[in-house]
């Protein structure tokens, strides 16, 4: 019996979530004693009592950009994403991180709950008013959102920075194997995948964050691994599984493989490349494919490698490189991983293009690539998922503060957490963290972006402010 | 007993299962006994303790600080098992299912030594995403450059300006006109649908897609030397795609070759290549691929099946003739028989020479498929495959002659209605009487005209009236009337049997001249007579009320 309820649970997290969704977004539109409201209250209350049953109780938390039930955490499929962010974002704005239900659910203590939680919306400090409604509810018990420490948040950045710095140190040595025509141990590259994998599911806007820095000289190496954690990131947002995740960031990791073909002295060349180096430039994807395809024998990964390496710069319109004679659909994982590419390298200092692009400029970009260089959807995908503001964007606030985007908000898009480096007198500080969601008692916002910079343009160091 | 001196005893348990479990399959009820065995075990302990955390060094596993596993050589050591892929810390937690130690288990079982796996047994338990084994593995085992981190960031931080570079930036911030702003373009449930279409339609197998950009790749090559290496490819990616199920791999390959090396401004060099990379999908190694997967289950349409034989060259026949004989499901067998018969077209000569196989079922099946392909050219090596000492071919050699026969080999066919089977006498019977000339008619009315035929057994004799009553012709009708009617002194049992055969072929002609003579038998003391006469008027009345 135990050994089934913990596999019901499992299952039945994400249903329950996503029908706490439906309810409230329901009793958004409609007067709570509609029959719509009502159908959606019975059915969440068929899905909880089971589980309250087996359990003793039913815990939701909001942990980071996560649900957990009964401490356990709720992985959910794509079609329900539009509930759980809803839901996240509704949690969030009343800063309620927890609700218990303490014994079996009656429709009229949901209905309790369903107005205390509409009403609260209205009060410029919604936790206190839901608390304050929901005292007589004896069977409903709430907690407050708990903020990450920082504590927490610097033992989780070091355990970042370690895996995103394994992933470039294993790029380099798999890269320096290839052009040494030495074997290359798959075994390891996995487990470097999984655990950006691991953190981007856990951590995703502390590793994304990490892409942003780009003062290394390696950058083939740094551009690997970035593209590999944006598109890990991306999968992620898309609904893709664990082990497809790994895939697609193995296959990332490679995509660029073939430039270790090409002189170094070509790639390293400084001024602007003649026509036959560029010629030779583009033939790295060709490259790509035949190196991948002799690193070991073939498999589903080095397969997919192949052809990702091969068509990467081919474009969603095909108007890019190498040409074709007979084009087809690009590969699912191309196209994520082009964006992810594109974007990295315009926000990249290289050899041939000294002054990057801001990150905002880079989005913009994107965006006006969607639909002919790119994908459309899988560009709106990103877009969401790097924010309007991507980290390492400079950004000036109405507070006359100065700061860098330090962590998105995936449910806030132009709320990002920010770091102040110039104070509103115009005096350097110690990068004290805004998080742009903070409002003040009466609901108004406490900090909001008023334009962006260019970072390039005064060759500011990301290094020295999110490392 | 002591809570270590328990958990010691889960250690012995897990090193046994590690042997044992590699040698039950799943299924095997052994195999559940041992799951079940440490599953409860462990349970029994987590009951009380709520976690059972396990401390891994190279040659000891320790529990609450003891050394609870001991283990010092290279082979079967548990402890070295988990430390070499950086397994440092293994907890079992309270609530463990049977299903995620059966998973577990299955790792622990896997023999890394044999099994060429790119996942080691860190990937593997990352894999199953386990909720009550955690473990803590240590990463540093990974690295070739265990300073590359503080080497980077060193790097990074030494490019690092001056303050004045941001107080510049905050000096002019506020004369700088903004800039505009990307607005994030919400996610629609339309988009939503169309990424979750996208996700189910992307197959977890490419080799189509990379077999299609090798091609592409052809045209893009640097050196003619990279011609034979992407042939090479495309032959690789096939094997791969065909050893995984994906025939549609092949039939996309040969078009594809067939398209490149048709026009004229196919470079030599390139169909050279294409032109090995069609005699290997003719190998024995590449069939054998094809072989495996139909033998592990998989069906394959058979159009797809028709298409691919018939892009293949006709060199592919000896091997699938030698494979045929290798495969174990009767399925697979059809198959490849289809693959064969198609195939066969091209070459019936490659076919017929299968006929020599030393394997009899083999042969029975080429002389299948020479029957499906119907050329008569194959007549000629049919008629010595009448003569295999096996009877089951030599059944099928003659059925074969008898459909796809002329009269030229009735004289082969009379030779077996003497042969010392009945079986085959039979089927040779039906074959003269499938070929159907004068000739056929007479070799039959003069077997049943002849002496020894009294003694044939029953059935056999049966045979023989059933075949003659397809020539519903007078003199046919007249013979079993007589044979009908005859009485006899000696062998009267055979004689009643020859008789009742007899009826038996009279109520298949349908002749209204045979209802007088059997109407008079109606009643006969014989029964098999009275039930194979009563059965024949019942049959010519039955037919004359359905033609009125």
């Amino acid at each position: 019996m135990r050994e089934r309820r913990e596999v019901d649970l499992r299952l039945a997290g994400k249903t329950i979530i996503n029908q706490l969704g439906v309810v409230l977004r329901t009793g958004q539109i409609h007067d709570i004693d509609n029959v719509a409201v009502m159908d959606a209250v019975d059915k969440f209350i068929r899905l909880v009592n089971p589980v309250i049953e087996a359990e003793g109780l039913l815990k939701i938390d909001v942990i980071g950009e996560f649900f957990y039930i009964n401490d356990s955490r709720v992985r959910y499929p794509l079609e329900y994403m539009l509930n759980f962010d809803y839901l996240l974002r509704e949690f969030q704005r009343r800063e309620l991180g927890t609700v218990v239900f303490g014994a079996r659910l009656e429709t009229d203590e949901i209905k309790t709950f369903l107005r205390v939680f509409m009403s609260s919306a209205y009060s410029g400090t919604p936790y206190e008013a839901m608390e304050a409604s929901l005292e007589e509810c004896t069977n409903i018990r709430i907690d407050r959102l708990k903020k990450i420490t920082e504590d927490g948040d610097m033992d989780q950045k070091k355990i970042v920075k370690k895996t995103y710095f394994n992933a470039v140190s294993f790029t380099e040595s798999v890269m320096n194997r290839v052009k040494a025509g030495e074997k290359v141990n798959m075994k390891v590259a996995k487990r470097v995948v999984e655990s950006m994998v691991d953190l981007i599911l856990s951590e995703e806007q502390l590793l994304v964050g990490m892409t942003a820095i780009k003062d290394y000289d390696e950058y083939t190496y740094h551009h690997s691994v970035n593209v590999s954690v944006l598109s890990i990131a991306m999968g992620q947002k898309i609904g893709l599984s664990r082990k497809a995740l790994t895939e697609l960031g193995l296959v990332a990791l490679f995509h660029d493989i073939g430039k270790m073909e090409i002189p170094k002295e070509i790639l390293n060349k400084p001024s602007a490349f003649t026509e036959e180096e560029w010629s030779i430039i583009r033939r790295h994807p060709y490259l790509g494919a035949r190196v991948l395809l002799k690193l070991k024998g073939f498999d589903r990964t080095s397969i997919r490698s192949a052809v990702v390496a091969f068509e990467h710069h081919l474009h969603y319109d095909y108007s890019g490189y190498p040409e074709v004679r007979n084009p087809v659909k690009l590969d699912f994982y191309t196209r994520i991983i082009t964006i992810a590419d594109q974007y990295d390298a315009m926000t990249s200092s290289r050899v041939y293009a000294r002054v990057p692009l801001a990150p905002d400029r880079a989005l913009r970009i994107i965006m006006e690539r969607s639909g002919s260089e790119l994908d459309p959807v899988l560009c709106k995908f990103f877009t969401n998922m790097i924010g309007v503001y991507p980290v390492g964007s400079l950004v000036l606030l109405d507070t006359r503060e100065m700061g860098l985007v330090y962590e998105c908000n995936p449910l806030f898009a132009d709320r990002p957490r920010v770091m102040i480096i110039v104070d509103g007198n115009g005096r350097m500080t110690e990068g004290i963290i805004a998080d742009l969601t903070e409002r003040d008692t009466e609901g108004r916002y406490l900090k909001s972006i008023v334009k962006t910079l260019d970072p390039n343009r005064y060759r500011l160091n990301l290094a020295k402010y999110l490392l | 007993m002591t809570h270590a001196q328990e958990v010691k005893e889960i250690i012995q348990a897990l090193v046994k299962a590690k042997k044992n479990l590699r040698i039950y399959p799943e299924n095997n009820p052994v195999y559940a006994r041992i799951v079940d065995d440490i599953h409860s075990r462990i349970t029994s302990v987590l009951e009380y303790t709520g976690e059972l955390s396990l401390k891994i060094r190279q040659h000891d596993i320790f529990f609450d600080g003891e050394s609870v596993y001991h283990g010092d050589g290279k082979e079967e050591n548990l402890a070295l098992f988990f430390f070499k892929d950086g397994v440092r810390e293994l907890t079992f937690n309270k609530g463990l299912p049977r299903n995620e130690m059966e998973d577990f288990l299955g790792i622990l079982a896997v023999d890394f030594d044999r099994e060429a796996l790119d996942d080691d047994i860190v990937t593997l338990m990352w894999e199953k995403d386990f909720r009550f084994i955690h473990y803590m593995v240590d990463d540093s085992i990974l690295l070739e450059d265990e300073t590359y981190e503080e080497r980077a960031v060193e790097e990074a931080k030494k490019a690092s300006q001056d303050n004045e570079g941001i107080l510049q930036a905050y000096r002019e911030a506020s004369s700088i006109e903004a800039g505009p702003v990307t607005h994030v373009i919400p996610i629609t449930d339309a988009d939503l649908d169309h990424m979750i279409r996208e996700i189910e339609e992307d197959t977890d197998d490419k080799s189509i897609k990379l077999i299609h950009l090798l091609f592409e790749m052809l045209s893009q090559v640097g050196d003619t030397a990279e011609y034979g290496e992407l042939a090479g490819f495309i032959g690789s990616a096939l094997d791969f795609a065909v050893r995984h199920g994906n025939l549609d791999a092949a039939v996309y390959t040969l078009e594809r070759i067939d398209e490149e090396t048709a026009g004229d401004d196919c470079e030599n060099e390139v169909r050279a290549r294409l032109e090995d990379l069609k005699r290997f999908m003719c190998s024995e190694d590449f069939v054998s691929g094809i072989a495996e997967v139909l033998d592990e289950g998989t069906e394959f349409d058979e159009a797809l099946l028709q298409r691919f034989a018939s892009l293949l060259d006709s060199d592919a026949i000896p091997s699938f003739i030698h494979v045929l004989g290798e495969l174990r499901s009767a399925q697979a067998r059809r198959a490849v028989i289809s693959i064969l018969s198609e195939l066969g077209r091209k070459d019936i000569q490659s076919v017929a020479r299968g006929l020599q196989d030393r394997r009899w079922y083999v042969v029975r099946n080429i002389i299948c498929i020479l029957r499906q392909i119907g050329d008569a050219t194959a007549v000629e090596h049919l008629v010595r495959a009448v003569r295999h000492p096996d009877k089951r071919v030599k059944k099928e050699a003659i059925r074969t002659l008898g459909v796809m026969g002329t009269a030229d080999v009735l004289h082969v066919l009379n030779e077996c209605i003497s042969d010392e089977d009945e079986l085959v006498r039979l089927t040779a019977v039906r074959a003269v009487g499938l070929i159907g000339t004068p000739l056929s008619k007479k070799i039959l009315l003069d077997r049943v005209a002849d002496r020894g035929f009294r003694d044939k057994t029953f059935n056999e004799k049966r045979e023989f009236f059933e075949v003659l009553s397809r020539w519903r012709d007078d003199d046919v009708v007249a013979l079993m009337i007589r044979a009908l009617k005859r009485r006899t002194i000696f062998k009267r049992a055979k004689n009643t049997e020859t008789r009742a055969a007899a009826a038996h072929g009279l109520g298949m002609t349908g002749s209204a001249d045979a209802l007088e003579p059997l109407m008079k038998l109606k009643n006969a003391k014989n029964r098999l007579l009275r039930d194979n006469v009563q059965a024949a008027i019942k049959r010519i009345t039955g037919e004359r009320e359905k033609r009125s």
